[in-house]
């Protein structure tokens, strides 16, 4: 007897890479720890023990007990609040940078692919360009000659408007950070997406869409860019574990985000000066760290194989 | 009905290949070479030729699709051939082509009623309202259920896909399609249902066809004049009774002594071409088809044969024909 | 003897949300050492999916749910994914249908076949590239040295295809499934496979599975035809017995729609009407029943068997009771 199918939903090549991402368990574990950091990201403030700004000077670097869970700081905070609040931190940081980073990849790396020409070779050499320049000193510039001049710009905002969020100094922070690591994280992006461009600008199906007399606008926008995707997906799941990693180095170097806003990067770096005598001051947030960046590399990983059913047979 | 649509002229096409083990060396494909031909309004026009002779080539450069590199296209008098792409898309709703390879054709991201849709919709020649009536006439008119409008690409099987190929073709209600191999993935039954199909297009909106096919029995069925081609150049072009009740370029009598029967009998015994196959890499001086030629003689080893007229629209470029029944010279070498 | 590939009850099934959908409804299929069948079917009626599925390549949703289809003692259906791999290539050596998709567009169609020979045969790699321009020279590419090292998009779609033939013959497989591997080849290239598998069938008792919709060229390639419809054989018989004394309705109406050179030109082809039942919708009873003249009330009840045609070929078989009828009376 034959089965009668009423439902022909079209399977997606979406879906059925879900499936496959499903069945591998390095990806599933990458994603749920992911879920988690999420889920902490969102709801910190109401799951965390304690204020992360609370001090308590009686119980100054304390080793991790009942009432603290995994100890305090020197000046007496809790650090599993910290570290809950620094998800926050930590998330907002690397989904910030990596958006405005494969907007700007995406942007350049698609027009530079498919049109080619002139706009081309500019696109490459400016990528080039930065990507020579060591990162680290790119940022510290930016931080070193931006950050005066926008402390003084919101400050007069503030004696302006006197509205107290121009005094905020973690906006300072986040535009800056936010803005200098995507200006040096972009360029991997923009080569991957051009790269990308070039051979599917080239499949038999575009030169098939020209034939119908489509404009390029279409063209690159139905049939080039979202079968220029998948490799990019990939390249933002690692990349998002990538933009943590890179907070905490800058905050280590003190370009990160400010204290007294936590952030694992600046609790590492606060950490290093004393570990030697509370090491959990360190360990903590760098087990984090390192946790959520594994986590992401295998979600990337497997999203490749997912995206990538022919390599898997 | 003798009005010419297409005007081609002295069309060729080059392609330049790295070769070699480093690819240190380069090398010229001569793909297509001096196609001169004109395509009548409402007629079709066949072409046949060994594989890599450059038929599709030929259809790729009418359309523009490829550069020529040499030569004019005329349609309806304006010249099309080198036309840059903004240019060119005015005429392209016009201009159709159903693909060799379907599969690799449609994008694999769009239901097979998105790519349907896509022309219909961009050329204006149906509204929001009317579309999924348009694309299921469509869909009907290939032989595909409505359903099929929400599967993707790869859920078909292959003939579906080349039907797909057909019916997107024809969403653009062109004026001229180029059918490269359009009907070779088709079971007879639906091969005749297309044919049919195409036939009555023709005769209610005068449609024209460039018709690329390697099965003569279904050239011989639709077309009105057939091309035959060898190594990237015509070698003859005839009214279809005529070429195949009358071949007369030793090519063009090789290949149809080649066409196998539908009879288990008659197939054992076939013809078979002898000699070297040459590369269009490196085609041969002369006439291309010396080096397999039954009857080749020495001047067609070193002059191209010109392409003569030898009877009432019957074309031929050959060294040993000039007249219709008579060959100058018998095949005694 | 034993047959080298038995089918026997295969079906296959594609999952969707509201269930499963029957695309290929229990074939049967026997093929000896060193013969060749061809098989022919309407379009869609799941001749791929079939010979996929004995080499482990379906797609994702589709799977093989019945049947057995034995090969050298093994069931295809049952076996891993590293078997299965052991298999293609050298046991079973497979020509699929789209060549451009399924060759590798970034590498050279030379170092493609090349890889399947280092792969399947372990030879060295500068064995396996001068083996690999043989084999290009065999499939009648001319110029077989500069066009290994041609991208896939380099060739004419006859090229193309002529290369997934020598994939399909480079590791000496002992049968060789092909399908639709000629649609782009024109008559003379035509022949000239047809010749190099049957010197190979013919010295190396290679065994051919051959779909096409092809059937002047099958006629002369073949010992057996088997008809497909809607994922079910509907006749089996010896090549002759089919032109000879074509019986299933099915089979009639496709030899009905050829054209032929001597026909004349511009006429309307007959074609069957109407469209074949999709899977999962395929009514109770024979399948073509409701595109069939013949058809009678009992055709719509039970799914008719294949059985022996009297006073035809004993091989010859059909699955279609008011035939078998006529024909013995
Ligand atoms: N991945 C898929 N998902 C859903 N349906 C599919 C898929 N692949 C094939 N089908 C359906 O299964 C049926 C059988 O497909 P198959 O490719 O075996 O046909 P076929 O006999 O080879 O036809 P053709 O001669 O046109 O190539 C078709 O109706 C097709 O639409
Ligand atoms: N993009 C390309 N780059 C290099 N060579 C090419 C390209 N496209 C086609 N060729 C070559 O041009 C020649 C003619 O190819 P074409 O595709 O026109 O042949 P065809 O007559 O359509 O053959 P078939 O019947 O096999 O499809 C072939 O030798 C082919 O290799
Ligand atoms: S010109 Fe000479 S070689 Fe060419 S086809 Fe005619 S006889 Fe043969
Ligand atoms: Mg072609
Ligand atoms: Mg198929």
């Amino acid at each position: 007897m034959t089965a009668i199918a009423e439902d022909d939903r079209p399977s997606s090549l979406w879906r059925d890479a879900w499936k496959r991402l499903r069945r591998n368990r390095l990806a599933v574990i990458g994603l749920f720890i992911i879920a988690i950091l999420v889920i902490v990201a969102a709801f910190g403030p109401w799951m965390s023990p304690y204020d992360f700004l609370s001090q308590n000077l009686d119980a100054r670097n304390q080793p991790p007990s009942g009432l603290h869970w995994l100890g305090t700081d020197d000046l007496g905070r809790d650090v599993l609040s910290r570290l809950i609040y620094g998800a926050r931190t930590a998330f907002l940081v690397a989904v910030g940078v990596t958006v405005a980073a494969v907007l700007i990849g995406v942007v350049l790396g698609a027009i530079a692919g498919f049109y080619g020409g002139a706009f081309d070779r500019f696109v490459m050499w400016f990528t080039d360009m930065t990507m020579s320049v060591p990162q680290l000193l790119l940022v510290v510039v930016i931080n070193a000659s931006l950050k005066q001049p926008i402390s003084l710009w919101m400050e007069a905002r503030y004696m302006e408007t006197l509205n107290p969020i121009w005094r905020n100094s973690a906006i300072i922070d986040f535009v800056l950070v936010f803005g200098s690591m995507a200006l040096i994280t972009w360029p991997p992006y923009a080569r991957l997406v051009r790269a990308q461009v070039l051979s599917v600008r080239g499949r038999p199906y575009v030169t098939a869409a020209r034939a119908l007399g489509l404009t390029n606008r279409i063209i690159l926008m139905r049939y080039v860019l979202p079968n220029a995707m998948g490799p990019l997906i990939v390249a933002v799941s690692a990349g998002l574990g990538t933009a943590m990693v890179l907070e905490s180095a800058f905050s280590f170097l003190g370009v990160g985000v400010t204290p007294p806003t936590p952030s694992w990067g600046n609790m590492i770096s606060d950490g290093l000066r004393v570990w030697t005598n509370y090491p959990h001051l360190l360990l903590a947030p760098a087990a984090v760290l390192a946790v959520v960046t594994v986590a992401f590399n295998f979600l990337g990983d497997g999203l490749n194989d997912a995206l990538n059913p022919k390599g898997q047979k | 009905m003798t009005a010419p649509l297409i005007e081609i002229a002295g069309l060729s096409k080059r392609f330049d290949l790295r070769v070699g083990a480093f690819g240190e060396r380069s090398a010229t494909v001569h793909a297509l070479d001096d196609f001169t031909a004109t395509v009548i309004e409402g007629e079709t026009l066949s072409l046949v030729g060994e594989s890599g002779c450059g038929k599709s080539t030929t259809g790729f450069c009418l359309l523009n699709l490829h550069r020529p590199t040499g030569g004019s296209v005329r349609y309806r008098g304006q010249e099309i051939a080198g036309l840059d792409e903004d240019a060119m898309r005015p005429l392209r709703r016009e201009l159709q082509i159903v693909f060799q390879d379907p599969y690799s054709t449609l994008n694999p991201r769009m239901t097979i009623g998105e790519a349907l849709a896509e022309p219909i919709l961009f050329h204006g020649l149906a509204t929001k309202a009317d579309l999924p009536a348009r694309v299921t006439r469509l869909l009907a008119d290939v032989g595909l259920t409505p359903r099929f409008a929400n599967r993707y690409p790869h859920e078909l099987s292959g003939g579906q896909r080349q039907r797909v190929a057909i019916a997107r073709a024809l969403a653009c209600e062109p004026r001229f399609i180029v059918c490269d191999e359009a009907i070779s993935a088709l079971d007879v039954s639906v091969q005749a249902q297309i044919l049919n199909l195409l036939l009555d297009l023709q005769e209610k909106y005068g449609l024209t066809y460039l018709f690329i096919a390697h099965d003569l029995a279904v050239v011989r069925h639709i077309s009105d004049r057939v091309g035959v081609m060898y190594l990237g150049r015509l070698a003859e072009l005839a009214p279809a009774g005529a070429l195949f009740s009358q071949p007369m370029h030793p090519y063009t009598r090789a290949l149809l002594s080649a066409v196998p029967e539908p009879d288990p009998k008659s197939a054992r015994s076939r013809q078979r071409l002898q000699g070297e196959v040459p590369s269009p890499l490196n085609p041969p001086q002369g006439c291309r088809f010396h080096t397999r030629c039954p009857i080749a003689r020495d001047a067609c080893r070193s002059a191209v044969p010109a392409w003569r007229e030898v009877a009432t629209g019957h074309h031929v470029a050959c060294h040993a024909v000039s007249a219709p029944d008579k060959l100058n010279w018998e095949g005694t070498e | 003897m034993t047959a080298l590939l038995d089918i026997r009850g295969l079906t296959i099934d594609i999952a969707r949300d509201g269930g499963p959908a029957r695309v290929v409804d229990g074939i049967d299929l026997a093929i000896q050492q060193g013969e060749s069948v061809g098989i022919v079917g309407e379009s869609g009626c799941g001749k791929s999916l079939t010979m996929l599925s004995l080499v482990g390549l379906l797609p994702n949703r589709i799977r093989a749910t019945g049947g057995s289809a034995m090969f050298g003692g093994r069931d295809l259906l049952k076996l891993g994914p590293k078997e299965l791999r052991k298999v293609r290539g050298s046991e079973i050596g497979f020509i699929f249908q789209d060549p451009m998709t399924s060759l590798n567009p970034v590498i050279r169609v030379g170092d493609q076949i090349a890889e399947a020979l280092i792969w399947q045969k372990g030879l060295a790699k500068e064995a396996a590239q001068a083996r690999a321009v043989e084999l290009l020279e065999l499939v009648g590419i001319p110029g077989p040295a500069e066009r290994a090292r041609a991208w896939p998009h380099e060739l004419s779609g006859g090229m193309r295809q002529r290369v997934m033939i020598a994939m399909g013959l480079a590791g000496h497989p002992r049968l060789l499934i092909a399908d639709e591997p000629t649609t782009a080849l024109d008559v003379t290239i035509q022949a000239q496979i047809v010749d190099l598998v049957r010197e190979l069938k013919d010295k190396m008792q290679m065994a051919v599975v051959w779909i096409t919709h092809d059937l002047a060229l099958i006629a002369g390639l073949a010992d057996r035809i088997a008809v497909l419809y809607a994922g079910t054989v509907v006749e089996d018989a010896p090549v002759s017995a089919i032109f000879e004394r074509p019986t299933h309705p099915y089979t009639r109406g496709l030899l009905a729609s050829l054209p032929t050179l001597a026909g004349a030109a511009m006429e309307r082809l007959p074609s069957i009407g109407g469209t074949p039942p999709e899977p999962g919708r395929r009514p109770p009873g024979c399948p073509f029943a409701p595109r069939c003249a013949h058809a009678v009330a009992a055709c719509a009840e039970a799914v008719p068997r294949l059985a022996p045609v009297p006073g035809s070929d004993p091989r010859h078989r059909v699955a279609c009771p008011v035939m078998t009828e006529r024909a013995a009376a």
